[in-house]
């Protein structure tokens, strides 16, 4: 598939990138997580598209995941009413409060204490300690 | 008072009598037993007639045999421990079932292969197990709930309640509505729990509402609390617990001796008061600050670091909490669905969204979010922690790998043109 963008064409392996975003939205939604972190990579370096089209692109496709999670999750009865009461305003406040401290602190330093902090969170969920 | 002689007394004609009374199906209801049953017997044996000879003893009948119970309170407010005692039958263990009034879901998916060696794949969910569950046993078995608890995943219900004799005691959920479906790979691919399969009949229900029993409360020392003193005279004392975080409203104790010999239920109501809130889906009460603050700051960190929050907020809400981890990820997946809906907007405002990639891959992912949700309620808690587990090894992995010098280098580039087009593409959307 050719992907027009801003004067420029993009080759893309459609195939290959609608499988992987297929199984990446089975196991997202499956464990109720986004999917940003893993579809970005997919397109970047899965189909070496460049990030300016990457990261509106990767939110477009994350939203159908979303909605259509959210929907089946209501279906089945997942969904407590009370418990987003909470969180969701809690999101909300938390992405107009990031922005206005991301100058301050170096993305770098948030990446490697995020990763250190995921491997003991994975270490303790694996139940290695 | 009740001797020694009269205890053997006893439990001679319990032997005799035990099957009568017990098939008359009286003896749940103690207060009309003796007058129904044995209308001509006099009035059963009291201190008032110590020097019996023991020839008449057939003649008088000791009462049938009952169990009482008593509670010092009958309610508390958010969660609290209540002194109870009361009298069970001479020489008996006796046992406090005790159960929440909400219910909620629980799902177990059994893929275990059988005698045939086939696996029989099949749901069973309820839509009726009660929040909070336990059945308190006598002291003398705290070595079996260690061996239970050494056991960790690996325990079995059914097994655990035959090891500590306390299978009569099991009985309110084991009478809840579970539905059953066959499950297949062609109905999962479509998102399908599957066929529906006829009712149960009560033996299997009873089967399969211990592992859902289990599937919802995970492990032993949350079911079984030894903490019954039970004497040789049948009198028993002891301590229950409402959890703080248990469901509010009513709680029924019913304190066993078999089968059918039950007490009458005594009713507890728990109490909870803001901040406290009760998660009527996942049947638990919790701090409604705790889980806003937690949401808050992994919002916050998940943003700064570019990836979403529910990575981590998921894995720490079901290991924070005992929230079963079906709601977590349901209720976790919307909250986000507003920032991406603004996110897009703010991108297809300055034209820098390609849609027909996005919605291309989105159609993709729409297919496979249909799927997924279905197979959340397959998997248990621990199951779910375990992939949660290797998820964050990878993404950690990815994260690293992207303050690494060689990305650094790489990603400097890219954001540059990035921020180049994003000016452009700015520009345009205002020059319109």
């Amino acid at each position: 598939m050719v992907v027009e963008f801003w004067g420029q064409e993009f080759k893309v392996n459609i195939v290959f990138g609608c499988i992987g975003a297929f199984l990446l939205a089975i196991v997202s939604s499956m464990f109720g997580f986004g999917g940003g972190p893993f579809m970005v990579p997919l397109m970047s370096v899965g189909l070496g598209l460049p990030m300016y089209l990457v990261v509106g692109s990767s939110l477009t496709a994350i939203f159908f995941n979303t909605m259509m999670g959210t929907m089946r999750h209501y279906q089945f009865g997942n969904f407590d009413m009370t418990f987003f009461l909470i969180m969701f305003p809690a999101a909300i406040l938390g992405g107009y409060i990031a922005p206005k401290i991301a100058k301050k602190v170096s993305p770098l330093t948030v990446k490697r204490i995020a990763s250190a902090g995921m491997v003991i969170l994975a270490l303790n969920l694996l139940g290695l300690y | 008072m009740i001797t020694k002689r009269n205890i053997v007394i006893m439990l001679l004609f319990l032997l005799a009598m035990g099957s009568y009374y017990i098939s008359a199906g009286d003896a749940q209801d103690p207060p009309v037993v003796p007058s129904q049953s044995t209308p001509a017997a006099p009035p059963a044996p009291s201190a008032g007639f110590p020097a019996q000879p023991s020839s008449a003893v057939p003649a008088v009948p000791p009462p049938p045999p009952t169990v009482t119970l008593s509670l010092e309170k009958t309610s508390v407010n958010n969660g609290g421990k209540i002194n109870v005692k009361g009298q069970g039958i001479p020489g008996k263990p006796v046992y406090l079932e005790v159960w929440s009034e909400n219910k909620v879901k629980s799902s177990f998916f059994d893929s275990k292969p059988g005698k045939d060696g086939k696996a029989p794949y099949k749901l069973y969910l309820t839509y009726s197990m009660p929040a909070s569950y336990k059945i308190y046993i006598p002291e003398s078995q705290k070595t079996v709930v260690d061996v239970l608890k050494k056991k960790g995943k690996g325990w079995n219900f059914a097994d655990a309640l035959k090891a500590l004799n306390a299978e009569d005691a099991y009985s309110t959920p084991a009478k809840i509505q579970i539905d059953a479906y066959q499950s297949t790979l062609m109905a999962s691919v479509v998102g399908s729990r599957g066929a529906k399969l006829p009712a149960l009949d009560e033996k299997e229900n009873r089967k399969h509402s211990m592992q859902l029993v289990k599937s919802r409360f995970e492990k032993a020392a949350r079911l079984f609390v030894p903490s019954l003193d039970v004497k040789a005279d049948g009198s028993f004392s002891g301590v229950i617990t409402i959890p703080e975080g248990g469901s509010p409203g009513k709680y029924e104790v019913v304190a066993v001796s078999s089968a059918l010999v039950r007490s009458q239920p005594v009713t507890v109501e728990n109490h909870i008061s803001f901040p406290m809130i009760y998660l009527s889906n996942a049947g638990t009460s919790l701090n409604m600050l705790w889980p806003f603050l937690l949401t808050l700051v992994i919002s916050i960190f998940g943003v700064l670091m570019g990836a979403g929050g529910g990575f981590i907020l998921n894995p720490l809400l079901v290991s924070i909490w005992p929230l079963p981890h079906t709601i977590v990820a349901g209720t976790v997946m919307p909250t986000v669905l507003f920032s991406q809906a603004s996110g897009i907007y703010n991108y297809s405002k300055i034209k820098f969204i390609s849609w027909k990639l996005g919605i291309t891959m989105g159609l993709a992912m729409l297919a496979g979010g249909f799927i997924g949700p279905k197979l959340t309620e397959m998997i248990t808690l621990s199951q779910f922690k375990f992939v949660f587990g290797w998820i964050l090894l990878v993404l950690a992995g990815l994260m690293f790998w992207q303050t690494t010098a060689g990305y650094i280098v790489k990603n400097k580039k890219e954001q540059a043109i990035l921020s180049e087009f994003k000016k452009r593409a700015e520009a345009a959307a205002k020059a319109k």
